[in-house]
């Protein structure tokens, strides 16, 4: 499943600013769901990553392209088990977002919780939004 | 920055490719491992985003039912750009034989994984017969 945005060339500059992003699933590995949304200060990410450890997580944010990528371990089952049902996917997980020129790269953080893994991508000064007052 | 009259040029590309709203709230059958041992069987869920308050499991006539609720995943305020996960609850219903002791059924949710362990009678578990 390839899911792309190619966005207009035509806006570039200022428009351009954000966030130019484009989610592609990696072959060999699968790509879990995500949930991307844009506040006044920063863009978060949320990653479904269900019996992952956050040990076998590794965020790497690099040329504006944020990648997760890790392994799902399998569980511990008794020796003597019968599988009567297996529909989990236990392995390797990678996703690629492209973000536009305006993140904080240094202040990027990044927390597990239920199995969500939440990526805080906060907007660099300039980007954010700004009341002017008239004087 | 709602406002429907903002001048066209303001508007960044993206809102044009995602004027959708959030998708309302969808009951979702989660992914589950089963396996039998010999004192019990053991099923696995995937619930990520839930938390052990909001998982219900109920046993009537037979059927074991396991929802949970997944709490808004944005604030109001956030504009949301991408929505795989989305707003959902989660819902799967089992089948039990007799072979269930239904009084000591045990859950756990830990990293996302919601296991039921389910501990069979005396009568299903495996006996080994001594020969005198």
């Amino acid at each position: 499943m390839l899911m792309r945005f190619d966005l207009p060339r035509t806006y570039d500059s200022l428009l351009d600013d954000v966030m130019r992003w484009d989610v592609r699933p990696t072959t060999r590995s699968f790509s879990p769901a995500v949930d991307v949304a844009e506040q006044e200060n920063e863009m978060v990410v949320r990653m479904e990553l269900p019996g992952v450890k956050k040990e076998d997580v590794k965020i790497v944010f690099e040329n504006d392209v944020l990648t997760i990528s890790g392994e799902r371990k399998p569980y511990e089952i008794p020796d003597d088990a019968k599988v009567l049902l297996n529909e989990m996917r236990v392995r390797q997980f990678s996703r690629s977002i492209e973000f536009g020129p305006d993140i904080d790269a240094a202040r990027i953080s990044a927390g597990m919780d239920n199995g969500i893994l939440r990526v805080i991508l906060p907007k660099a000064e300039a980007a954010r939004p700004r009341t002017i007052e008239v004087k | 920055m709602e406002d429907g009259k903002q001048d066209a040029l303001m508007r960044r590309p993206e809102d044009a490719l995602q004027r959708v709203p959030v998708p309302p709230e969808r009951i979702v059958t989660p992914v589950a491992d089963l396996f039998e041992t010999g004192d019990a069987f053991i099923m696995k869920l995937d619930m990520p985003g839930t938390a052990k308050e909001c998982i219900h499991l109920s046993i009537e006539s037979d059927r074991l039912a396991i929802r949970a609720s997944v709490a808004v995943p944005h604030p109001a305020s956030a504009h949301v750009l991408f929505s795989e996960i989305g707003h959902k609850k989660y819902l799967r219903e089992f089948n039990l034989g007799d072979g269930i002791d239904r009084d000591k059924i045990d859950a756990l949710y830990e990293d996302g994984v919601l296991t039921i362990l389910l501990p069979k009678t005396e009568a299903l578990r495996p006996r080994t017969i001594p020969i005198r």
